[in-house]
């Protein structure tokens, strides 16, 4: 047998049940354009039934919990994504800075001031007693010094920039990492005491979607709905509410700056994320260009300096250096001089001594330097325009990796936005069931409100 | 059942906006520089080639200066030895003259004396020179190469028998001198020996027909070596429309290697303009559409 009393806490249980609805559907309006939110489902359950006299009844609804709608796996898939963009990002960002050092579409970089030296040394094998011509050939070949000195340099400073971009970057992961912790652990206190843990999830998430954005992360579930992070090389990053800080500290041969986790250099095994674009930057690909620099500097010093030192000089003397005898390859770039400034000291005239003015024969030695593969195999020309290719190579393989890349992440954030986005009209939607819902269930304990009175009347 | 779109269109817009202002920027940029690629990672190929092709064009320049020079030179030297083929020519009708056994001794002195004349003109042009470097003394370019003895008449030789070569362009070298020695001193016909020879006869008055018959043979025999000088002029001008020709062709390849088709260039820019106009009108409307709460009253 029912009750009026039963019948009215039903009505009332509903009011509830929908007013808790309607809050949630107001939050999810509410945080519509909050970055990170994941739109909440207010999850509503019969109540158990009342058996009364062989009568099963039952006994209204109840809100039991507010759920937030998530796929963890696309957001793991996203998190990988995002660090491979962070990684092709910062790489394009330092490789650009760079190849504005190599633009030779706007007549920037060596091939000027070498073809410059060479065609020097052209005029000089069809006037080789002019001291005009002579000179041309020291102030040219001061230029491609210079050029040579000057492109390292800029390079040299690039690296040193993204030296302290990495560091920068370290500390934003660690500042992550604390934040993770905190959460990580409001996560787990809500979880466990039966709470929504999804507003904290979310703030999480979006730690870790920033902190992915900086180096590789992996995650691991430890439980409780904790999450373990470590990055890709297994360093870990987030245990429990604990983080543990990356720090760096100078190596003894570069200066630059390595990062370590838990006293482990981790430098070379970050894998994701903007640090491992900017350590890759710093120590491969600037190293490799400066590298390139110096192998041409010392091979064309070396190589011009012989010739000069075969032929005889102006004042009859046999040939000495004409740039600055460098004693190693690492570096040359940056300590290239020429080492004569007397123009007389040119050696283009060639054997037996003591040479003549008029003579051009290591002039036209020395000239053909140019179409001669003595650098590492080629000619200096050819050797410089391969740097040339590989330098925008390089970028433009990363470019089509970030624009591939980028098009698989907008559609995961599509997919993720389809599950986890709120949609203004659905809310409408549910707002007014809701409200209908509601007005139901206050229509039913008005109506039982006076069927009581009838009731009650009844004994007076 | 529907899948459930993502409710946020404005990233999805957003982007759209972004590529195609990219792409106004990146025409805007070629129509600016006239080039379609305007850094390396753009046509990383292009840019290297462009390295090579930037490089045989400096040096295509530079071998055209050098063949300005060069030509200057030459004809300075052929000039010269023109005018020395007329003094030449001009002692032999003295010598001629000379031969006349009705000559009295003063009128053979006066043509000795005109001869002596002729030898110093010789000298002189001999020991010409071109922006300060002797033009016949082989490589010793800083001295003069010959002396007369005032005593004697004889001219000495102090330059040396050395030629030079040079490049008129890549791998193509050519003689660029030809020593005083063999030019004026030749076994074969000495220019300045005949004409000592023919002073000392004139001013003898012995064997003057041989020494005509000598100026004549060293004539011819400068006549010679005078080739020289004219087909350097020739390979001169030849290598210099190889040169002209090549420095067309490079101009032509780099402008098929980053040069920009403006027509093409232009019709993109029009295209990304439309794109960004109606990819901004279509965010203008979607973000403005109304929602069912605008009807819940």
């Amino acid at each position: 047998m029912g009750s009026l009393s039963a019948s009215l806490n039903i009505a009332l249980q509903s009011m509830l049940a929908e007013q808790g609805a309607i809050e949630t559907t107001s939050n999810n309006i509410a945080n519509a354009n909050t970055p990170g939110y994941s739109r909440q489902r207010p999850d509503l359950e019969e109540m158990p039934p009342v058996k009364l006299g062989g009568i099963t009844l039952g006994a209204g609804v109840q809100m039991t919990q507010v759920s937030s709608l998530r796929d963890k796996v696309l957001e793991l898939r996203i998190d990988q994504e995002t660090q491979q963009q962070g990684q092709l990002n910062s790489f394009i960002s330092g490789g650009q800075q760079v190849q504005v050092l190599f633009n030779e579409t706007s007549g920037t970089g060596l091939q000027a001031p070498l073809s410059n030296f060479f065609n020097s040394l052209s005029e000089l094998s069809t006037n080789p007693s002019d001291l005009t011509t002579r000179q041309n050939v020291i102030t040219a070949a001061q230029n491609l010094a210079n050029a040579f000195n000057q492109t390292s340099t800029n390079l040299a400073t690039l690296q040193r920039n993204t030296d302290l971009a990495a560091q920068q970057s370290v500390t934003q992961i660690n500042s992550l990492i604390t934040q993770i912790a905190q959460v990580n652990q409001q996560v787990v206190a809500a979880t466990t005491t039966g709470g929504n843990a999804g507003p904290f999830e979310d703030q999480r998430q979006q730690l870790i979607g920033k902190l992915s954005n900086y180096i590789d992360v992996a995650e691991v579930d430890a439980g409780n709905n904790s999450l373990t992070l470590t990055t890709a090389g297994g360093s870990a990053l987030v245990v429990g509410g604990q983080s543990f800080a990356l720090t760096t500290n100078a190596d003894p041969v570069t200066g630059f700056q390595n990062v370590y986790s838990n006293g482990n250099n981790i430098t070379s095994k970050i894998m994701g994320g903007e640090l491992a674009g900017q350590v890759q930057i710093r120590d491969q690909e600037i190293p490799g260009i400066q590298n390139s620099l110096d192998a041409l500097a010392f091979q064309l010093s070396t190589a011009v300096n012989q010739q000069n030192q075969a032929g005889f000089d102006l004042n009859g003397s046999a040939g000495g250096n004409i740039f600055n005898a460098l004693a190693q390859q690492g570096g040359a770039a940056a300590s290239l001089r020429v080492s004569i400034t007397d123009p007389g000291k040119i050696a283009a005239s060639g054997g037996p001594a003591p040479g003549t003015p008029g003579d051009n024969t290591n002039a036209n030695a020395l000239l053909a330097l140019q179409n001669q593969n003595f650098i590492s195999g080629l000619t200096p020309t050819n050797f410089y325009s391969n740097l040339v290719f590989k330098i925008g190579n390089d970028i433009s393989s990363a470019e089509t990796n970030q624009s591939s890349g980028g098009q698989v992440l907008l559609q995961l954030q599509n997919l993720q936005g389809g599950i986890s986005g709120v949609d203004i009209n659905e809310e409408a939607a549910n707002l007014m069931r809701f409200q209908n819902a509601y007005q139901a269930s206050a229509q039913v304990s008005s109506i039982i409100n006076r069927l009581m009175d009838v009731t009650m009347n009844m004994m007076g | 059942m529907t899948v459930r779109l993502n409710p946020d269109l404005l990233p999805n817009l957003l982007i759209s906006i972004q590529q195609s202002k990219m792409n106004e920027a990146t025409a805007t940029n070629q129509m600016a520089s006239g080039r379609s690629v305007n850094q390396p990672s753009e046509d990383p190929a292009a840019t290297a080639a462009l390295v090579r092709n930037h490089d045989q064009s400096a040096q295509d320049e530079q071998f055209l200066k050098n063949l300005n020079n060069l030509r200057g030179r030459f004809q300075v030297a052929d000039s010269t030895m023109s005018n020395i083929v007329q003094v030449m020519t001009r002692a032999v009708t003295l010598g001629t003259e000379g031969a006349n056994g009705t000559l009295s001794s003063t009128d053979r002195q006066a043509l000795a004396g005109e001869v002596l004349g002729l030898l110093k003109q010789t000298l002189g042009l001999a020991n010409a020179s071109y922006q300060g470097a002797f033009l016949f003394g082989g490589t010793a370019v800083n001295s003069q190469p010959f002396t007369l003895d005032p005593a004697t008449n004889a001219v000495t030789y102090s330059g040396n028998s050395k030629t030079t070569s040079i490049q008129l362009t890549t791998g193509n070298f050519t003689n660029a001198n030809v020593p005083g020695d063999q030019l004026f001193l030749n076994s074969s016909g000495s220019v300045f020996g005949s004409l000592q020879n023919l002073y000392s006869a004139l001013v003898s008055g012995n064997n003057v027909d041989t020494a005509v018959t000598e100026v004549s043979s060293a004539l011819k025999q400068l006549g010679t070596q005078r080739v020289f000088y004219g087909n350097v002029l020739n390979q001169i001008n030849l290598s210099e429309s190889f040169l002209n020709q090549d420095k067309v062709n490079l101009g032509e390849q780099e402008n098929g290697l980053v040069g920009a088709d403006l027509a093409a260039v232009v019709a993109n820019y029009s295209q990304a303009e439309v794109a960004n106009q109606a990819t901004i009108s279509a965010a203008g409307r979607i973000l403005g559409q109304k929602t069912l709460l605008d009807y819940m009253v």
